[in-house]
């Protein structure tokens, strides 16, 4: 199934590529950019300034969770621009930061990273495509993604009912984001929204017709890298679900604004519908943030294993059915509002459906691992990492699943347990597995594969730390979004803290590692991973030529049987 | 280059496609609020009853069966009424008519126009729960200090006892919560003045 | 309203109570919001307290230390005090748990396996299978195979759960505002119960007018601990009837295995259990803006008889459980007057033709 390029490749190389490799000005490279590789480097450096607005707000959560009481708040509610802040304003603080963690995780950092930031790079590369099917649309969709972070970043200096900012969850949920928040805080985050949601399905748009209509001539569909194929159902995903969101939030927005009563009781609107809608999308985009990451742990699993990917099929179609599923389970976020019975036992099964695909995805990796012959580099580190890591927070979205256990654990920690274990050591292991299997091909340097060893225990080390004690604390019973708790949760709560700092003191190695590259890596091979590495981009120099395939390559059929 | 503008042709129709379906759901994203609200009509989800009239309620029988019936009352918090019902149970004949009373005084200074909403525990009992004429199918104003007995007409469809669903139900509960809709003589509530 | 009740309920309390230290501190507890009723000007709390004696006393019990509550470094659920907590319980520890320990261990030695048998050393050449119909089926199977056997006792968990109440059942109404409870008791007599959190030993004041917890020997831990219980009776289905007034909360107790979102606008309802008496601690757990995490809900569960003396000090409190249609005056102060329906809106029209 593998793909490989012809041997007499056309692209161009660097050094002879003065008249075709004509590249604009700086402003006209980075402001107008229609290039796919410029935008998805774009993408791939705001996510990483997100991630670290994002982490430093989560730093924050974590400092004032350390102990029980508040400590920190009220300085934080000063940073914010609060003057001298009562106990509401300082405790809404709290609310402010958990709902900008998750907005800015979830839409200014996973999802650039993973779609704009590799998606663009990498697909139209794999495919065999000269660039994007709509360059400038491409570059509509990254700047969208940017205003919407500057104006939720707004949303945090301006009043938002108890206190500034938005302090909603980012979930949104209506009363409290109506009603329960006057201001203009939820508007700008609402608005935000919008304008990232905008971007992702123009996003979703452009992937769906290049991978469709621009593969190279014999990239037949089930030829295509199964990192093009998530990222093809992904697309999907964001197409059938931004919308449904869009419509919610707008309607939040008028229920706001101008009288309307969609989720207000008064007028005859249900707070529930609301939660319906939501998590009609919010499901989902939980598969559009780990989806883009199965096709990067298959990449880097098949180079590293010098095998082609086991059971190509079963994994492409597993991901479609992934997401398929995803669509019809979304009330199990919803077990606790007052579900009939029915309605109940019938999310319980079709959300352990979920687990069959799963777990054919997890079981493929390892049977494409078995008879391998693996070279443990720093992304195929990473791969296994994940694989394992979103092994544990799989096996609690079975348990979370069952409607009637759920009643104990819905919003408790088991929840922020498990979503961090599919999301933080789920797609962020494998963001950085594929920041390390691709930054030499984008950048043109060699990390060090030592301190990107490093980067990974010390990582794994502390997000463990960090998110494996949140179990013991759900079960206990400890809520959600709390910023405050009883003595008896203390404990955990320590080390949980304690495992940030290691978490932290990784990402410093990760930096030092950039700079590594940067300023004394090596100059990488066009094919620095070996033989194992099939796919286009790898008879690509490293970094690509600026513009590539001016003569579309030709896919060889390659028989294994 | 014919290849090309094939292409572009390819890739647009592609785009609108693509378009048309994202376009789709947005609509069926607003679609949902009207569709969820006969849902709830036709199957009684979320404890939504029925709403019937005198002549359709006129052709029921009376079962001689007896359930008992709770009625519930709250006010949202910016509702400066009081409201409860006349009687906290009622045990009913299924399939008869009977009728409940509720009692609200506004004990604000200002004319106040509120309405209802409601619904029905277990929710399974919902799409049984029948209501001929009822205080909450329109606005209810009350002057300044002014207190009122409203009446809910109702029966419980026969067809309940054939039900295993809700062969363990012993006791329904109607429940009523009043919302503001103006306060003074503003037709519309303004929520920047009565919010918070 | 709510604190007009209770102020009501106070000066009754205090009337009614002996000189046990409970009733001491019971009125001296409940006095400040007793004035900070009067301060809102409520008309309710201008209302006397009812005339009628009653021989109501309550002593709020002291919880026993790591039951009802979290305990320092525990990792499994709360100890289970109903019957479905006991069944929850028991399908995650006996059932979940072995199943997603064995599964997660089952992946860690494979690639653990992996590690030492398929390195480049120990395998040089790679092996080209890419295919294997039989394993594709078998691990496709053999997890629908497990989730069908979690299914069946996670179903019946949740058939049970939706039980409606036996006949006769107690219901009470528990509504959730900012940021406090109220807990009403329509078959005792429609009084109502106004919970908020103890303050904090050295933080900021919670609420005004409570006392910090530690400063009675029944209190509880701090950030859990209330001035006022939601009293029930022990061994009995109770019927709770829950709604909110303003945003939407969530009455959760861990360890009665009892959560469920608190929506204005409808009642939710579902079946409480408690097998023994005691204080069973929960929080707030859907948030509802800046003090979700200071809205905790404590349940005390006593004997019947001394839930119906704990009735006894409220005003208007009665024990013949259900209401009827003769308790009609008690919710209407004052004669009504007959035109009443006339001047009704247009409901009341068909009220009159019937």
């Amino acid at each position: 199934m593998a793909t490989t390029a012809p041997e007499h490749f056309p692209a161009h190389s660097d050094d002879h590529a003065h008249d075709h490799d004509h590249k604009p000005g700086f402003f006209a490279r980075w402001f107008m950019s229609t290039n796919h590789k410029d935008i998805g480097t774009m993408y791939l450096i705001f996510a990483i300034i997100a991630g670290i607005i994002g982490g430093a707000f989560s730093g924050m959560m974590r400092v004032e969770l350390a102990q029980p009481g508040i400590q920190y708040l009220d300085t934080f509610a000063k940073w914010f621009g609060a003057v001298n802040p009562d106990f509401n304003s300082t405790l809404h603080v709290w609310n402010v930061l958990i709902t900008a963690h998750g907005l800015i995780m979830v839409f200014f950092m996973v999802m650039p990273a993973i779609i704009g930031g590799f998606g663009n790079w990498f697909v139209p590369i794999m495919i065999g495509a000269p660039d994007m099917a709509f360059p400038r649309m491409n570059n509509i969709s990254f700047w969208l993604t940017v205003a919407g972070f500057c104006s939720l970043l707004c949303s945090a200096f301006v009043p938002g009912g108890t206190g500034l900012g938005a302090g909603t969850g980012w979930t949104v949920y209506a009363p409290l984001s109506t009603t329960g928040s006057p201001g203009p805080a939820v508007d700008f985050g609402i608005f935000a929204l919008h304008l990232s949601g905008a971007g992702s399905i123009m996003g979703a748009i452009n992937f769906i017709t290049t991978i469709f209509n621009m593969r190279a001539p014999g990239m037949t569909m089930h030829k295509m890298p199964l990192f093009v194929w998530s990222v093809l159902v992904t697309a999907f995903l964001l197409l059938l679900a931004l919308p449904v969101l869009a419509a919610a939030i707008t309607m939040l927005l008028t229920d706001r604004n101008f009288g309307t009563t969609f989720f207000d009781p008064s007028g005859g609107g249900d707070p529930v519908l609301y939660q319906h809608l939501f998590w009609f999308f919010g499901h989902p985009e939980v598969y559009i943030m780990i989806l883009p990451g199965f096709g990067i742990i298959s990449q880097i699993v098949s180079t590293f294993s010098k095998k082609p990917v086991f059971g190509y099929l079963g994994m492409a179609y597993a991901m479609v059915a992934i997401g398929v599923v995803g669509f019809i389970v979304w009330a199990h976020h919803m077990y606790t509002t007052g579900l009939s019975v029915n309605t109940k036992m019938y999310f319980t099964a079709a959300t352990m459906v979920i687990a069959v695909p799963t777990g054919i995805k997890i079981f493929s990796w390892i049977a494409t691992m078995w008879g391998g012959s693996i070279t443990f580099k720093s992304p195929m580190v990473w791969a296994i990492g994940f694989i394992f890591l979103f092994t544990v927070g799989g096996v609690t979205g079975v348990v979370l699943a069952n409607g009637g256990i759920d009643d104990n654990l819905h919003d408790t920690y088991y929840v922020v347990a498990h979503f961090h274990y599919v999301l933080s050591l789920g797609a962020v292991t494998a963001l950085f597995a594929g920041f390390y299997y691709w930054f030499p091909k984008m950048s043109g340097r060699m990390h060090s594969e030592f301190l990107a060893h490093v980067h990974f225990w010390v990582f794994f080390v502390g997000v463990n730390l960090i998110f494996f004690p949140m179990h013991f604390l759900g079960l206990q019973g400890m809520p959600r979004r709390y910023p405050d708790y009883a003595e008896a949760y203390a404990h955990w709560n320590q080390i949980a803290t304690d495992g940030y700092m290691i978490m932290a003191a990784s990402l410093v190695i990760w930096f030092a590692n950039i700079a590594y590259a940067f300023v004394a890596g090596k100059k990488a091979e066009d094919n620095y991973w070996g033989e194992g590495a099939t796919t286009l981009e790898w008879t690509l120099s490293s970094p690509p030529p600026f513009h590539q395939f001016e003569t579309l390559p030709v896919i060889e059929e390659v028989h294994h049987h | 280059m014919t290849a090309v503008t094939h292409q572009q042709r390819s890739n647009r129709k592609t785009a609108f496609i693509a378009l048309a379906i994202a376009l789709g759901m947005l609509g069926l994203g607003y679609a949902s609020v009207p569709l969820y609200r006969i849902f709830c009509q036709v199957t009684g989800y979320g404890g939504t009853t029925k709403r019937v009239d005198a002549t359709q309620a006129a052709t029921v029988k009376d079962s001689g069966r007896t359930i008992t019936v709770r009625f519930d009352a709250n006010v949202a918090r910016d509702m400066p009424w009081d409201f409860k019902p006349l009687q906290v149970t009622d045990t009913v004949s299924i399939g008869a008519r009977d009728m409940a009373l509720f009692w609200a005084k506004n004990d604000s200074d200002q004319t106040v126009t509120g309405t209802a909403s409601f619904n029905v525990e277990p929710e399974q009992a919902a799409k049984y729960f029948n209501k001929i004429q009822c205080f909450c199918f329109t606005e209810q104003t009350l002057k300044p200090g002014e207190e009122v007995r409203m009446p809910v007409l109702y029966y419980i469809d026969p067809a309940i006892l054939d039900d295993p669903d809700n062969k363990d139900v012993e006791l329904i509960t109607l429940s009523y919560t009043f919302h503001v809709t103006s306060i003074g003589d503003a037709k519309t509530l303004d929520r920047e003045q009565t919010g918070g | 309203m709510n604190l007009g009740k209770t102020a009501r309920a106070a000066s009754h309390t205090a009337k009614a109570l002996g000189l046990s230290l409970g009733s001491i501190m019971a009125g001296a507890v409940m006095a400040p919001q007793a004035a900070l009723a009067a301060a809102a000007s409520e008309p309710a709390a201008a209302a006397t307290a009812d005339a009628a004696a009653s021989a109501g006393s309550y002593t709020p019990m002291a919880p026993t230390p790591g039951i009802g509550m979290p305990v320092e470094g525990g990792i499994g659920f709360q100890q289970q005090f109903s019957k479905l907590g006991e069944y929850g319980e028991w399908i995650h520890n006996s059932v979940l748990l072995p199943i997603i320990a064995v599964i997660t261990v089952f992946v860690l030695l494979l690639l653990v396996v992996i590690i030492v048998r398929f390195n480049r050393r120990a395998n040089p050449v790679p092996s080209k299978t890419s295919h294997n119909t039989l394993l594709e089926v078998v691990w496709t199977l053999v997890p629908v195979l497990i989730l069908i056997g979690i299914a069946v006792p996670s179903i019946d968990l949740l058939a049970k759960q939706y039980k409606p109440a036996p006949k006769g059942a107690l219901t009470i109404k528990v509504t959730g505002n900012q940021w406090f409870w109220t807990y009403g008791y329509p078959d005792n007599g429609e009084f109502e119960v106004v919970s908020n959190m103890l303050n904090v030993p050295g933080q900021p004041t919670i609420n005004n007018g409570v006392r910090e917890v530690g400063s009675e020997p029944w209190d509880g831990p701090s950030h859990l601990e209330v001035d006022n219980r939601m009293v029930v009776p022990v061994g009995e289905p109770i019927r709770l009837q829950i709604t909110a007034s303003d945003v939407i909360h969530s009455f959760a107790v861990p360890s009665l295995w009892f959560k469920l979102d608190a929506v204005p606008g409808r009642i939710n309802e579902k079946v409480l259990f408690v097998e023994k008496p005691g204080v069973y601690y929960g929080q707030c757990s859907e948030l509802c803006g800046a003090k979700h995490g200071y809205m905790p809900i404590a349940v005390e569960a006593l004997p019947r008889d001394k839930y119906d003396a704990w009735v006894l000090t409220h005003a208007g409190g009665k024990i013949d459980g259900q209401a009827t249609a003769a308790s009609e005056t008690d919710y209407l102060p004052g004669e009504e007057p007959a035109g009443d329906a006339s001047e009704a809106p247009a409901a009341d029209a068909t009220a009159a033709a019937e």
